[in-house]
């Protein structure tokens, strides 16, 4: 990394055009990837991504500056080029640089890059076998296994000198069920910010065969029929609706400036009592988790929902002035190549005292959600997507057929008001949160839940009840 | 051009290599800069400025390709290179052969790059971005707020050298902005957006542009869901884009093969109506689409893909060709420097066909019009073809818009939609570019869509 001196210089020449505020962050990162298609092994890279980035605030106004490699000249030259943005008279004292040692509570026990690839391989092997044993109509497997490396360094003109290391691992399954010119896929992806012993505990096996179930359910079903509707969405990467419907208009990127549905509205009523969301950065070793955000300040556990009150936002660095408030740990970024802005970490719906069988069974028609895909959200209107991997009718109080093919869309500040059911199975999912700030991974999580109400996107001439 | 002291890295890492015993060799440099700002309420909300390069090593070990990649472009790098090359083949089991390539007999080299954009001042750009936030606010007055506007510019450099004594160079870059506004009439928000990209900034109008997003977010407003049911759709040309792009890797030949593209087995089959067809132009002359050569080196070409209606060839590179026995399209691709050889289009389009827009909501009668749609990268299984989407649009009744409608979604199947097109509109145009081109399409008439509601 680059040393002190240096980055005091750096940001002396940021703050001599009047900037009030000024950043430096280096990251270095070494990555590795493996790709198995078919059982062979198809791909396998690495790499190592090095940058540096500057930030200059001027009230409520930023300017970012990157540039990739650890030549100093190139460094200084990108910060004057930052500076020279702003041409104001006056200028601050930054405060001394004052190294901060942080207390690491995701202890990494085996590094991923001392484990021989060809052991990475075995694993993929396993989950590959696991897979296609599930039935004959498994047509392809594909597993991507990734790690990564990144350390990183900030230091600010509030004297903010911070270092931290972040190590990941992820294992992604795909695999596809075939049937005449039909093809269903199931997915599941388990990661963490952990070392290679992640897989020592997980039964990537089953993970495996979980995927290559959905997409041989998926490959027997019927469209989903459409309409309105109730919905119950299982636990774990359910939590996505919470994510897409509520959590992006909840980040200060959108509400600081008023555009969010959420705006302004602290301390009001906007979603039904039974629901209280937490977004907490500090669970160990979870997938979202950091000890401190990609602006050098700790993460936090915080309650943005509490019994159906809106109490807080997640906030960066930047918005937080905007905010009139302090920065909640939020400021996260893809890498070097990003400006950093809020997002979330570890997001979910804290489990409530219903149970499943009870949601199941006060459910006389609707739609089971059993497996959530990806989604988006316009945060301004606050429409959002989704769609269901693995879907089933709910008749009579039953689980009844299963279901392909179902969307599920409304406005977050409506469907929060109507989950009237939370169940106590709080699990956790893993996903890739692609936003302004670039892709981070963050973890979603919830109980089983229901909504009395949404609008499902099936197909017309599908089975109805 | 390239400095002295990156000619003798590269050689250097190319000895390194030789060392670790890969056999051919090839080196992959990329090389970029940026400058983008965004206005908020008149001022210079975000600012930033970006100089970039990186390059990566792939090289042949055991009859296996190895990668490896770093931003780190200094001696400290070498070794990591040449041994992470090597231990990347040898991990790999691979029945299909990745080649490096010795170069194309021609190339159709082209200079496209905008000096003209060079001499654009700062100045010019800032007054751009804000004089199109100022027009949105001030096109209406239910123009609540303008979530981003931007203006922004890249260069890029490309160089490919390899030990087969290949070395090829290209130079691009473009303007692009964009305006996002939200629309409110108290009750309801609509957004909309509209965006410009080209080599000459002086073609941006700043006006057209912020009122292209007001007209695309105002006249929503107050919409309502409809009743489910089975529709004629007319998708207007900016939806039929996004679903367009979004379904382009089916014919990727790499999917094809392996078992994850609903085109195996189709080739010379009708995939679509015969009112369709289409090309991949990798010579448009536009800022950032010509291209005279894929990311493998080899020369491309102007083809159909779909020739009215019938499916005529797949996207090739030099790998997935040698495994069906033919010839690479020139569709290899690297999506920066850092990955590893796979397959895009070029510039992919649908061409342009014969009928107003007005006529087809005419012959349509009653039905759905559909600006928008949304959640492709989670509703639209690319494998099986299948979409289920949130969508916007217009209620149409004796061909007329009656009405904005919201929160209903669309589903069925990429290829039957294809075979559906009842009509093929005049209005093509090109969407901004993304990976290996631009994308392009016109409006289309649907028979029937599913279409889910109240």
């Amino acid at each position: 990394m680059l040393d002190k001196n240096f980055i005091g210089s750096l940001l002396d020449e940021a703050l001599s055009t009047g900037g009030d505020f000024a950043e430096i962050y280096v990251e270095d990162t070494e990555s590795n990837a493996l790709t198995m298609l078919g059982g062979t092994v198809y791909k396998a890279s690495a790499g190592r991504d090095y940058g540096v980035g500057v930030r200059i605030f001027d009230g409520y106004n930023a300017i970012y500056a990157y540039t990739c490699g650890s030549d100093k000249e190139e460094i200084a030259k990108i910060v004057k080029k930052a500076a020279q943005a702003l041409k104001k008279d006056g200028r601050i004292q930054r405060a001394e640089l004052k190294e901060d040692i942080i207390d690491n509570i995701h202890i990494i026990q085996i590094p991923p890059h001392k484990i021989e690839k060809s052991k990475k391989v075995q694993l993929m092997t396993a989950a590959h076998k696991a897979a296609k044993s599930v039935d004959s109509l498994i047509s392809q497997v594909s597993i991507n296994y990734s790690d990564s490396k990144k350390h990183i360094l900030v230091a600010n003109s509030d004297g903010r000198f911070v270092e931290d290391d972040r190590t990941y691992v992820r294992m992604h399954i795909s695999a596809v069920a075939s049937k005449g010119n039909e093809m269903q896929t199931g997915v599941d992806g388990p990661g963490a910010h952990c070392g290679f012993e992640f897989f020592e505990s997980l039964d990537v096996e089953e993970y495996a065969r979980k995927a290559a179930r959905t997409a041989v359910t998926m490959i027997h079903a019927n469209y989903c029929p459409g309409g309105r509707m109730p919905v119950v969405l299982a636990n774990g990467f359910g939590g996505v609706i919470f994510h897409e419907a509520c959590g992006h208009g909840l980040e200060a990127t959108s509400v600081a400036k008023g555009n969010s549905v959420f705006a302004g509205k602290v301390g009001q009523k906007v979603a039904n009592e039974k629901v209280t969301a937490i977004d907490d950065g500090t669970i160990p070793n979870a997938w979202g988790s950091t000890n401190i955000d990609d602006e050098g300040t700790p993460t936090q556990k915080r309650i943005l929902i509490e019994n159906g009150i809106l109490k807080g936002n997640m906030i960066d660095l930047l918005n937080a002035r905007r905010m009139n408030a302090k920065s909640t740990g939020s400021g996260r970024r893809q890498n070097f190549r990003y400006a950093p802005t809020s997002r979330m970490s570890n997001t979910y719906i804290a489990p409530g005292s219903d149970t499943f069988d009870e949601i199941i069974a006060g459910t006389e028609y609707g739609l089971y959600a059993a497996k959530m895909g990806g989604g988006s959200v316009n945060p301004s209107t606050g429409e959002f997507n989704f769609s269901v991997a693995e879907g089933y009718m709910i008749r009579n109080g039953k689980i009844a057929e299963p279901v392909r093919g179902a969307t599920l869309i409304g406005k977050g500040n409506e469907v929060i008001q109507r989950i009237d059911m939370v169940g106590s199975d709080l699990a956790f999912g893993q996903g890739v949160c692609g936003s302004l700030s670039g892709n981070v991974p963050t973890n979603v999580g919830q109980p089983v839940i229901r909504v009395s109400e949404m609008i499902v996107g099936g197909r017309d001439g599908a089975q109805n009840g | 051009m390239l400095r002295m002291a990156k000619k003798d890295l590269m050689e250097k890492i190319f000895d390194k290599g030789r060392e670790y015993g890969l056999k051919d060799m090839e080196i992959y440099l990329g090389k970029g800069s940026s400058f983008r700002v965004r206005i908020h309420k008149g001022e210079i909300d975000n600012y930033s400025v970006s100089s970039t390069e990186g390059l990566s090593l792939r090289g042949e070990y055991n009859g296996q390709m190895g990668y490896a990649h770093t931003s780190k472009l200094d001696e400290s790098s070498v070794e990591m290179l040449a041994r992470n090359a090597k231990e990347n083949a040898e991990v790999l089991t691979n029945e299909d052969k990745e080649v490096i390539f010795e170069g194309s007999p021609e190339y159709k080299l082209k200079d496209t790059y905008s000096e003209k954009l060079d001499r654009v001042t700062e100045k010019e750009k800032i007054e751009f971005a804000k004089e199109m936030e100022a027009k949105a606010y001030a096109f209406d007055k239910r123009i609540e707020s303008v979530p981003y506007c931007y203006y922004g510019d890249s260069s890029g450099e490309t160089l490919i050298k390899n030990t087969k004594g290949l070395e090829l160079f290209s130079k691009n870059n473009m303007a692009y902005c964009i305006v996002n506004v939200v629309a409110s009439d108290g009750n309801d928000k609509k957004s909309g957006t509209a965006y410009r990209c080209s080599g000459d900034f002086y073609t941006f109008n700043a006006e057209e542009i912020a009122r292209e997003a007001c007209e695309n977010a105002i006249p929503l407003l107050g919409g309502k869901s409809v009743k489910s049911g089975s529709y004629p759709v007319l998708m207007d040309r900016e939806a039929v884009i996004d679903l367009f792009s979004a379904c382009s890797d089916i014919f990727n030949a790499e999917l094809v093969q392996k078992g994850l593209s609903l085109l195996k087995g189709k080739l010379g089959e009708a995939i679509a109506s015969e009112k369709i067809s289409f090309i991949d132009d990798p010579f448009i002359d536009m800022a950032a689409g010509y291209r005279a050569f894929d990311d493998e080196g080899v020369a491309c070409r102007y083809k159909k893909i779909v020739d009215k209606g019938v499916l005529t060839t797949y996207f090739h590179n030099l790998k997935t060709a040698l495994t069906d026995g033919t010839e690479t399209t020139g569709n290899a691709y690297r999506a920066s420097y850092s990955s590893s050889i796979s397959i895009a289009p070029t510039n992919f389009y649908i061409e342009n066909g014969d009928t107003d827009v007005a006529e087809m909501l005419n012959r349509m009668g009653t039905g759905i019009m559909i600006t928008e749609i949304e959640g492709l990268h989670a509703g639209l299984n690319t494998v099986s073809g299948d979409f289920s989407l949130s969508a916007r649009g217009f209620y149409i009744k004796n061909g007329k818009k009656e009405r904005p409608v919201e929160q209903i979604t669309v589903s069925g199947n990429y290829l039957t939609l294809l075979k559906d097109v009842a009509a093929v509109g005049n209005d093509f145009k090109f969407g901004m570019p993304d990976g290996g081109g631009y994308k392009g399409a016109p409006s289309l008439l649907i028979e029937k869509l599913s279409v889910a509601g109240e």
